[in-house]
C-alpha cells in the first residue's frame, strides 16, 4: 500500500525573470516499509522532489498524498503538525542547535509535540543509545564529530516515532567510513518498518536501497531494485 | 525549549551581546533621564510652591512672582480684601529688596532681603532662634556662614548705596533673631528676612508688597479660590499652583522639546541595536531556523523565540540602564542647579515611578518590535529555498 503518492508533479522556480523547471511531471509511489534512494546528477531535481513529497514545498502543478492525506490541501499549521508528528527529516548539514546538548536536541521535537518531560527524556536517551551515542547525552554539537552530529540528527528525526523518514544527502558531509555507519543505521530502521526516502549521490546508500529512483532533468527516468 | 535555546545563543555570543547591552543601557538611561527631565522641573516647582500650604500667589497685574520689580501698592488694604475672600486661610505679604552689609565705610556683597509678616510667612523654615521682632532679622544659612553670624549677633545693614562714593547710606544695626532654611534660594544665596514694615521704611516704599502667598482653608479648591480672589481684587493677578505650573511649563517648553528629541533618539538607537543584533543572530542561524521549520516547528513559535531575544536584550539593557540613568540624572541635576537663580531645593529630574516604568516599558516594547522584523523575515523566507541555500 502506497503511503506516498505523487501525480503529475511539476515545480518551477522563478529565476532572474525566467523560470527554472525543477520537476517536469513526476509520478511516484512509495509503499510502506520501502527504502527508496533517489539518485541522479546535480540539479536534476532530487531535492526538489524530496521537498515536494515531504510537504515542505508545494508543487506548481500536480498532487501529493502523504500518509493518505492530500498534503497541500492542508493549511500551513496542519502541514507543520504532520511533519512534526509523522515525518522525520535528516539533512546534509545537521543543523543541530549548538546551545543544546545532544539529548536536548533530540527532545526538542517531542517538546514541540507536547510530550511530557520525563517521557521525552527517557525516549531521547533510548534513541541516542539506539544510534550509538548513549555516552554523549550531555555533549553539545560543537563537541561532537560530524558522524556523531548526523547520528544525533537521526535520533532527532526519530523522536516522534515517524512513519516516514526523508533524508537529503545524509552522508554528504561525512567520510566514507562514517557514511557507512549511517547507511547501516538506515538499514536497521528500515528493517524495523520505517519507510525511508533518501536523496543521495552516494552509491553506498543506493546499494542498500530496496528501490532506486533515477532522475534526470526533472523527470524520473528509471526505477528498479538496487544493484 | 526553543525560546531557552534562542536566549542561550545570546549568552554564547558574550562579547557581541555585552556590546549591544551596553548600547541599549545607555539608550535606556538617556530615555529615563529625558522622561524624568520632561516632568521633573515643573513638578518640583509645583511642590515647592505649596511647601508650607501657601499654594496661591497674588502678584501685580499680569506679572509672575518676582518677574519684575513692580509692586502692589496699597498692600495692606489689598491684603485685607484678600483675607476677606471666603476660603482664604491667610495671605502672607512679601516685599523684595536688596540690602548691603555695612563694614565701616565699605559695604559687602548685596543680600537679597524679604519683608515678611512673621505671623504668616511662607519663605523659610526656622532652623534655630525665633521669628524676627522689630529691629531683628532671620538670616539664611548661606549668609550666616558667609558673615559668621549666629543668633543674637548684630549685623549692620544698609538699604541704599551711594554709588559715587561706594558707601552705605542709612545704615542700621539689626539683631539676628534666627537662622532659616529659605525654600526658594539658589545654592549659596545670601538672604535675610525682616518685618515688612522695616523693609518698607528702609526702602521708602510705604504700603508696597511685591506679592502675596495665599493659603486656602482646608478642602477649598485652589483654582476656584484663585477665581474668587481675582473677582474680589481685580487690580492684581492671582495664580493657583496649577496655573503657575502651566506657565512654568510654557517657559520651559525648550526643555521638554529637548527631552522629546533626545528620548526619541534613544528609542531609535535601541531599535537599531536590537534589530542589528537579532538580525545577525538570525542570519547565523538561518539553517537552524529552516531546519526547525522543516521538522514541523510552527512559524509562530520560532517568531516568538526570536522576538524573545529582542525582548530579553531590551529588558537586560533597561535593568542596566536604570542605575546608570539615575546616576547621570544626579550628576546633571547638580550641574543644572549650579546655574544662577535656580532654587537649590528644585530638582530637574523627578522620579515618578509610573512615568519611569512607562519609559522602560517603551524600551522593552521597542526591543520586542525590533526583534519582530528580522524574525518575520527569517521565518517567512520560503522554506524550500532556505534549505536549498543552506545546502549549497
Amino acid at each position: 500500500m502506497s503511503i506516498i503518492t505523487a501525480r503529475g508533479v511539476t515545480k518551477e522556480y522563478p529565476y532572474e525573470g525566467d523560470s527554472v523547471h525543477a520537476l517536469r511531471g513526476v509520478d511516484l509511489d512509495v509503499a510502506a516499509g520501502e527504502l527508496v534512494a533517489v539518485v541522479g546528477p546535480s540539479g536534476c531535481g532530487k531535492s526538489s522532489l524530496l521537498n515536494v513529497l515531504a510537504g515542505i514545498d508545494p508543487p506548481t502543478t500536480g498532487t501529493v498524498s502523504l500518509l493518505g492525506r492530500p498534503v497541500y490541501a492542508l493549511g500551513e499549521r496542519a502541514r507543520s503538525d504532520l511533519r512534526l508528528r509523522e515525518v522525520g527529516f535528516i539533512f546534509q548539514r545537521f543543523h543541530l542547535l549548538a546551545v543544546l546538548t545532544a539529548a536536548e536536541n533530540v527532545e526538542l521535537p517531542m517538546a514541540e509535540a507536547g510530550v511530557p518531560k520525563a517521557e521525552r527524556r527517557r525516549r531521547a536517551r533510548e534513541l541516542l543509545e539506539y544510534v550509538g551515542l548513549g555516552h554523549r547525552l550531555g555533549h553539545r554539537p560543537p563537541h561532537l564529530s560530524g558522524g556523531e552530529q548526523q547520528r544525533v540528527a537521526i535520533a532527532r528525526a526519530l523522536a516522534n516515532a515517524p512513519r516516514v523518514l526523508f533524508a537529503d544527502e545524509p552522508t554528504g558531509e561525512l567520510d566514507r567510513r562514517t557514511g557507512e555507519e549511517i547507511i547501516t543505521l538506515f538499514r536497521r530502521l528500515n528493517d524495523a518498518g520505517t519507510t525511508l526516502v533518501v536523496v543521495t549521490h552516494d552509491p553506498g546508500v543506493a546499494a542498500h536501497a530496496g528501490r532506486v529512483v533515477e532522475m534526470a532533468d526533472g523527470r524520473v527516468v528509471g526505477q528498479g531494485g538496487a544493484g | 525549549m526553543i525560546v531557552r535555546a534562542f536566549l542561550q545563543t545570546l549568552v554564547r555570543r558574550r562579547g557581541r551581546t555585552a556590546l549591544a547591552l551596553a548600547g541599549i543601557a545607555v539608550s535606556a538611561a538617556l530615555l529615563l533621564d529625558m522622561t524624568m527631565l520632561a516632568s521633573g522641573l515643573t513638578g518640583s516647582f509645583g511642590e515647592m510652591l505649596g511647601v508650607v500650604g501657601y499654594r496661591l500667589r497674588v502678584t501685580p497685574k499680569g506679572i509672575l512672582p518676582f518677574d519684575s520689580e513692580a509692586g502692589i501698592q496699597r498692600g495692606d488694604e489689598i491684603r485685607r480684601r484678600i483675607e476677606a475672600v471666603p476660603g482664604v486661610r491667610a495671605a502672607a505679604p512679601i516685599l523684595g529688596a536688596q540690602f548691603y552689609p555695612a563694614r565701616g565705610d565699605s559695604v559687602g556683597e548685596p543680600v537679597f532681603t524679604v519683608g515678611i509678616d512673621p505671623r504668616a510667612q511662607a519663605l523659610y523654615r526656622l532652623l534655630e532662634g525665633e521669628e524676627p521682632g522689630p529691629g531683628e532679622v532671620v538670616a539664611s544659612q548661606a549668609l550666616a556662614e558667609a558673615e559668621g553670624l549666629r543668633v543674637g549677633d548684630r549685623v549692620a545693614l544698609a538699604a541704599d548705596l551711594d554709588v559715587s562714593l561706594g558707601r552705605a547710606r542709612g545704615t542700621r544695626a539689626y539683631r539676628v533673631s534666627g537662622i532659616g532654611d529659605f525654600w526658594y534660594d539658589y545654592a549659596g544665596q545670601r538672604s535675610l528676612a525682616m518685618r515688612i514694615e522695616e523693609v518698607r521704611a528702609a526702602t521708602r516704599r510705604p504700603d508696597e508688597v511685591s506679592l502675596f502667598a495665599v493659603a486656602a482653608a482646608e478642602g477649598v479648591d485652589d483654582d476656584a479660590l484663585a477665581r474668587r480672589i481675582s473677582a474680589a481684587v481685580p487690580e492684581v493677578s492671582t495664580w493657583s499652583t496649577r496655573e503657575l505650573m502651566v506657565e512654568m511649563d510654557r517657559r520651559l517648553l525648550y526643555f521638554r522639546q529637548l527631552a522629546t528629541i533626545l528620548g526619541s533618539v534613544a528609542m531609535v538607537v535601541t531599535a537599531l541595536l536590537v534589530s542589528t543584533i537579532v538580525t545577525i543572530g538570525v542570519r547565523e542561524r538561518f539553517g537552524e531556523i529552516a531546519t526547525l521549520r522543516a521538522i514541523g516547528v510552527r512559524r509562530g513559535r520560532l517568531l516568538g523565540a526570536i522576538v524573545a531575544e529582542g525582548l530579553a536584550l531590551a529588558l537586560a539593557g533597561c535593568l542596566l540602564g536604570l542605575p546608570l540613568g539615575l546616576w547621570v540624572a544626579g550628576r546633571l541635576d547638580a550641574i543644572l542647579l549650579s546655574f544662577p537663580s535656580i532654587p537649590a531645593k528644585m530638582t530637574f529630574f523627578a522620579w515618578e515611578a509610573e512615568r519611569v516604568a512607562l519609559a522602560l516599558a517603551l524600551v522593552v516594547a521597542v526591543g520586542a518590535l525590533a526583534g519582530l522584523l528580522p524574525g518575520v523575515r527569517a521565518t517567512g523566507f520560503p522554506l524550500a529555498r532556505a534549505l536549498r541555500e543552506e545546502a549549497e
